[in-house]
């Protein structure tokens, strides 16, 4: 029921039914069902997706047939929408874990740090951004808690910050390590972080900003894309929390090296070296000195003070709230879900693990409606893919999909702009689509060996709901590769 | 690609479907000019009345980030800028190019100044809308959409294309240039456009069998992304046989380079994204609308070399663009329009660079356009309360000389209301 109950009531047209027969037949069902092979957790797999396939599928409208109604559809549901994909034996510890201890472990798990990137201490941060991307997508693979990587994903989208113009990407680097500690503490401190980020403090400015002619870039974007939204405030508190904010400053370097720039004119530059992650460090001479006006409060205002007014504006856990649900949840969420949402977040303090919580167990999260109503952003869509085919981490995979983002709209630490990347149906247009459907190609043309049998894409990652034409195509492939192809370039496997 | 299993086939129930389930919520996301997906629906070039039946063709040149139009087009003579702009004002009025003894051209303007001398070049003044928004998504969606009263969710060009050529399976009437997602302005749920990054690698992997499979994968998809996504592999692999037929019969005729240097990179190429607007207009692919951006424009910081650089990438982008459409014979066809979310502060910042500000200029380039000066210059020194300059000329004053002029359609359905023209074409088409 998906597309229809998304209109509200008096939007909604009378579409005469359609009688189309949905997913795969109960033949082609029970086939794959003997060619899976039989464990603990696949049983109980396939016991969730018989229930949704035996039933006879006549649909009414020309929406995806929700299994959601199943305790297995729904456990894949969350590991697609909060992790990069899973490996069999993941799938079948949270089957066995069941759905709410599944959150449990998502939620609890302390996040495990990536290695360090060799090439963070290179002087000046000059080294090629490919690396730090390559790096990511490596722990992506990799990480046993891949719930961290899709926070600090969805956190490189929100706070967001572009390494060409933070022009250091040891700067960028630190970034990513400080948004993935701090993804699941308080609002508060996230705030404080992310003023007092190197990267942040070049990319929107606040570095150059000083009490007695300051930049107004920070100050504007905090409030109206990190946290109150547009319309939640003044230009007048733009300015005033420009000159409150000023002050902040890039860290000290440890030392500086002499660095050829440029080889052919023998050009030298010195260039600063950091040997550990720094956070900006507050210069009081120049901040501002006096007293502003401040969403309401008259007086002398520090950064935190900033922040603490901003706390107290409804708005902002409602922004918040918004993001985590048209994220994770759906595209359109209603105004009365966000709103509780909201409510939940500030009477916790701003508490994220207790927003994110709420968020996976309410029961918005494994509506029928919410199913395949989200579109896989091309860095999940990538590691995803990766992941089903079994790819080996340090392969040359990461290689591939640092490079292939930009195609379709998502180049990691490269955003379009401030606000960030768009969602959902921003992510399909000509271009995109055709550019995700080649790197099917390509990931295929890596994987030299044995695939894993095409069986398990379409019963452990697609739920086993196909559309006609995916069904069909799957019958007519000639091998296992071509059904691997069809089943990766599918629309089913686009969305989560 | 069978024709049947296009976008012809694409039934209008669908996109009613669609429609509804993409409007509904669109006010209520943070993005809502976003909300509109770019594939809905097709259009065309056959154009749906008699008017519109020219070959004039519009290529909008968006500099995302907030153009300074003080450093585009300097005023020579104003003490007022050198009190504004201790650091930033001497060299740009030293060094501009003069067009007369008020106004000078941004110092790396060089070509389009070749082409003002020769009447090609019209730039309106003080353009901007009432109370601005200092917000670049804001204004962005403002200017994308043509309302400044923000209830408009479909952009102007794609207004344009639902309202005025047919929707018969034309995908590239309207097209985006290199980009990877459909820009605002040319967003219309009955109004199908293409996308096209990258000319060079637009295409299947693994060529026609490939193109074939997914050809019958995306075809009756369901779900509420289900139009989308078959209109988007529709609408490519028409695309894809367009460009095939259009690659071999186009020569550049000028000299496109992307290999610029920028203190801040752009992550746009500007020169192959024009080359490729002018390979759909001189191959006769029926183009009407393209977009293409240049990004880089936000200098808030060490505004001197950053702007300096962007305004020679975009002159030597445009520049070759016109030379290739002239050496083709297609150049009195063309206009081309720059357009940018707001100018800058006209008070510099601590940082070496300027905040975001209001009223700017607008250039306007090509054969059809009648040369030189219009609107009106806003004072530098009665600013108004945010500190920037008031407008003179409203934004949608161009829009409708464009429309009407230019297209011969009808701008007051398009854009609400009709507003005083800007006199810039030469010889506007009689609607």
């Amino acid at each position: 029921m998906g597309a229809v109950s998304l209109a509200s009531a008096e939007d909604q047209i009378a579409t005469p039914p359609i009688s189309r027969s949905r997913g795969i037949t109960r033949r082609q069902a029970l086939a794959a069902a003997v060619a899976t092979g039989v464990g603990v957790g696949v049983v109980r797999l396939l016991g969730g997706s018989m229930q949704q396939i035996g039933a006879p599928h006549r649909a009414t409208t020309t929406d995806w047939i929700s299994p959601l109604g199943g305790e297995s559809a729904r456990v894949m549901q969350l590991l697609r929408r909060t992790t990069f994909g899973y490996t069999q034996p993941q799938l079948e510890a949270a089957l066995s874990d069941g759905y709410s201890k599944t959150v449990d472990r998502l939620l609890e798990t302390k996040p495990a740090e990536p290695p360090a990137l060799a090439a963070a201490t290179t002087p000046g941060g000059r080294f090629a951004i490919n690396l730090a991307q390559q790096w990511w997508i490596d722990h992506m693979l990799a990480t046993p808690t891949p719930f961290a990587e899709r926070m600090t994903l969805f956190l490189h989208g929100h706070f967001t910050s572009d390494y060409r113009k933070v022009a250091d990407d040891s700067f960028i680097y630190w970034q990513n390590l400080t948004w993935r500690r701090m993804a699941l503490t308080n609002l508060r401190s996230i705030l404080i972080s992310v003023t007092t980020d190197p990267a942040m403090l070049r990319y929107l400015d606040l570095a150059t900003s000083t009490g007695q002619s300051p930049n107004e870039n920070y100050s504007r974007e905090l409030m109206e894309l990190f946290t109150m939204g547009a319309g939640n405030f003044t230009e007048v508190d733009v300015r005033e929390s420009a000159k409150a904010l000023a002050g902040w400053q890039l860290p000290q370097p440890d030392t500086y090296a002499t660095v050829v720039v440029d080889k052919a004119n023998n050009v030298t530059r010195r260039l600063p070296v950091y040997s550990s992650q720094k956070a900006g460090v507050f210069n009081a001479r120049r901040a501002y000195k006096g007293s502003v006006t401040y969403l309401g409060k008259t007086g002398q205002l520090d950064t935190q003070g900033v922040i603490d007014q901003i706390l107290a504006q409804p708005a902002t856990a409602a922004l918040i709230a918004g993001k985590v649900a048209q994220h994770f949840v759906t595209a359109r969420p209603a105004t009365t879900y966000v709103n509780g949402l909201a409510d939940t977040f500030r009477r916790s303090k701003y508490d994220m693990k207790t927003l994110m919580r709420a968020v996976l167990t309410s029961p918005e999260f494994t509506a029928d409606q919410s199913y395949r109503s989200l579109v896989k952003s091309p860095t999940e869509f990538m590691v995803h893919t990766a992941r089903a085919l079994g790819v080996s981490p340090m392969s040359n995979i990461s290689k591939l999909i640092a490079g292939a983002g930009s195609g379709m709209g998502q180049s990691l630490f490269d955003p379009p702009d401030v606000n960030g990347w768009p969602n959902n149906e921003s992510w399909i247009s000509s271009n995109t689509v055709v550019e995700r459907v080649n790197f099917v190609t390509g990931a295929l043309a890596q994987t030299k060996g044995k695939l894993p049998p095409s069986s398990d894409v379409i019963h452990k990652q697609l739920d086993g709901v196909l559309s006609p034409q995916t069904a069909g195509l799957l019958n007519q492939a000639a091998d296992e590769r071509g059904r691997w192809f069809i089943a990766l370039a599918s629309p089913e496997f686009q969305l989560k | 690609m069978n024709k049947e299993l296009g976008i012809n086939q694409l039934k209008r129930r669908d996109f009613l479907k669609a429609g509804l389930v993409f409007g509904a919520g669109a006010s209520g996301l943070a993005a809502g000019y976003a909300a509109v997906p770019d594939a809905f629906a097709r259009a065309v070039y056959a154009a749906k009345k008699e008017g519109l039946a020219n070959d004039n063709i519009l290529v909008m040149i968006q500099l995302a980030g907030g153009n300074d139009g003080l450093r585009t087009l300097v005023p020579l003579a104003d003490p007022a800028l050198h009190d504004l702009r201790p650091k930033l004002a001497g060299p740009m009025v030293s060094q501009a190019l003069p067009l007369n003894n008020q106004y000078g051209l941004n110092h790396n303007l060089g070509g389009i100044k070749g082409l003002w001398d020769k009447g090609k070049v019209a730039i309106v003044q003080g353009v901007g809308y009432p109370n601005p928004t200092f917000s670049h998504f804001e204004s962005i969606r403002i200017w994308e959409t043509g309302d400044p009263t923000r209830r408009q969710v479909d952009g102007w060009l794609g207004r344009t294309l639902a309202t005025s050529y047919d929707s018969n399976g034309h995908p590239l009437t309207g097209c985006a240039c290199g980009a990877t997602d459909a820009p605002g302005a040319l967003r219309d749920l009955q109004a199908t456009l293409t996308v096209i990054q990258n000319q060079k690698t637009f295409g299947f992997t693994g060529g026609t069998e490939v193109e074939a499979a997914v050809g019958a994968l995306y075809k009756g998809t369901p779900g509420i992304y289900g139009a989308l996504f078959d209109t988007a592999i529709a609408t490519a692999t028409e695309t894809m046989a367009t460009l095939r037929t259009s690659a071999s019969s186009y020569q550049p005729m000028a000299d496109y380079s992307d290999k610029v240097k920028l203190v801040y990179s752009s992550k746009n190429q500007l020169a192959a994204a024009l080359q490729l607007a002018a390979e759909l207009i001189v191959t006769g692919t029926g183009v009407k609308l393209l977009h293409v951006t240049l990004g880089g424009f936000d200098t808030h910081y060490t505004e001197l070399n950053r702007h300096d650089d962007l305004m020679g990438y975009m002159d030597s982008a445009v520049s070759a663009f016109y030379q290739d459409l002239a050496a083709h014979n297609m150049a009195s066809k063309v206009l081309i329009a720059t357009w940018s979310e707001f100018g800058r502060r006209p008070k510099e910042n601590a940082s070496g660079g300027t905040d975001h500000g209001a009223a700017a200029p607008l250039l306007l380039i090509g054969d059809p356009v009648q040369g030189g000066l219009y609107g009106a210059e806003p004072s530098l020194t009665t600013l108004d309360s945010t500190g920037n300059m008031k407008y003179a000329v409203d934004f949608r004053s161009v829009y409708q000389e464009i429309l009407s002029g230019h297209l011969g359609a009808d701008a007051g359905k398009i854009l609400g209301a009709n507003f005083d023209q800007v006199p810039f074409l030469k010889a506007p088409v009689a609607v």
